[in-house]
């Protein structure tokens, strides 16, 4: 065994010990994963682990650094960028991922990537237009 | 600022070259001499040609320091660095059946599972899953 698997078999047994934890905070990544689109609020997530929001709040943070609110916004800003490079229309990509208003949705993606979702995509879309020209 | 590559040191850049670029898979985006043997030579993800480059830096051919850091990390079996996969498992498979030498097996770590590789250039290369 490596120093560094001696290391990792320390840190599992001090921070990830708890497997009913751990797979509370799994199957919920997985559940917003899977449903990004939907109108996803915490009081559902958490009773659907018949735990309260602001313990599954704490969970989710610790074991993945995120609250499940910031991940859900992760996971729908990727889903957007896909969408807008595949040519999707910027009012129904925004809709398409989950936001409820194209002005708070055209707000976070360019606080989170600096370009508006129409600059992006024009970006994009130029680029592989000129990859397939040279 | 921000953050456009990560710089890996390589012991031998063309061997480390045809390593990421066949066995991994990554594309070479950047290829430019700077004297002698050496090049600044940089490689993207296939699914993410406009992310962070990786620069595969002869350093421990010419700083000493950087080859004891390297060698000492090897030792211990420490990662130098870490990629992203969406499964450790597939990738696992697929690098033992090309050769590569796995000094973790993939390992589950709380919320994500971890894998470990020698990347025959000097350093120990970490897979990881998020869960």
């Amino acid at each position: 065994m490596t120093v560094y698997q001696e290391k990792i078999s320390q840190i599992k047994n001090i921070c990830y010990s708890n497997d009913k934890q751990i797979k509370t905070v799994i199957a919920t990544r997985h559940f917003i994963a899977n449903n990004f689109e939907k109108d996803l609020k915490l009081d559902f997530l958490s009773q659907k682990r018949f735990m309260s929001k602001y313990h599954l709040q704490r969970l989710f943070k610790r074991y993945y650094g995120l609250t499940p609110r910031q991940y859900l916004t992760d996971k729908r800003l990727e889903k957007s960028k896909e969408n807008l490079k595949n040519g999707m229309s910027v009012t129904e990509t925004c809709f398409a991922v989950g936001f409820e208003s194209l002005g708070s949705f055209s707000t976070l993606f360019k606080s989170k990537t600096g370009k508006s979702p129409k600059e992006f995509q024009k970006e994009q879309l130029s680029r592989s237009k000129l990859q397939q020209e040279f | 600022m921000k953050v456009t590559l990560i710089s890996i040191p390589v012991r031998d850049q063309e061997k480390a070259l045809k390593f990421y670029t066949e066995k991994l898979g990554f594309l070479k985006k950047k290829d430019l001499p700077l004297g002698g043997e050496n090049r600044w030579l940089t490689l993207v993800s296939p699914e993410w040609q406009d992310g962070p480059e990786i620069l595969l830096e002869p350093a421990p051919n010419h700083f000493e320091p950087c080859k004891v850091f390297q060698d000492a990390l090897m030792e211990a079996g420490y990662p130098y660095t870490q990629f992203d996969t969406e499964n450790v498992d597939v990738d696992y498979d697929r690098l033992i059946k090309l050769g590569v030498e796995f000094s973790m097996k993939p390992t589950e770590m709380g919320t994500v599972k971890v894998a470990v590789f020698n990347d025959t250039c000097g350093n120990n290369i970490q897979l990881v899953e998020t869960l």
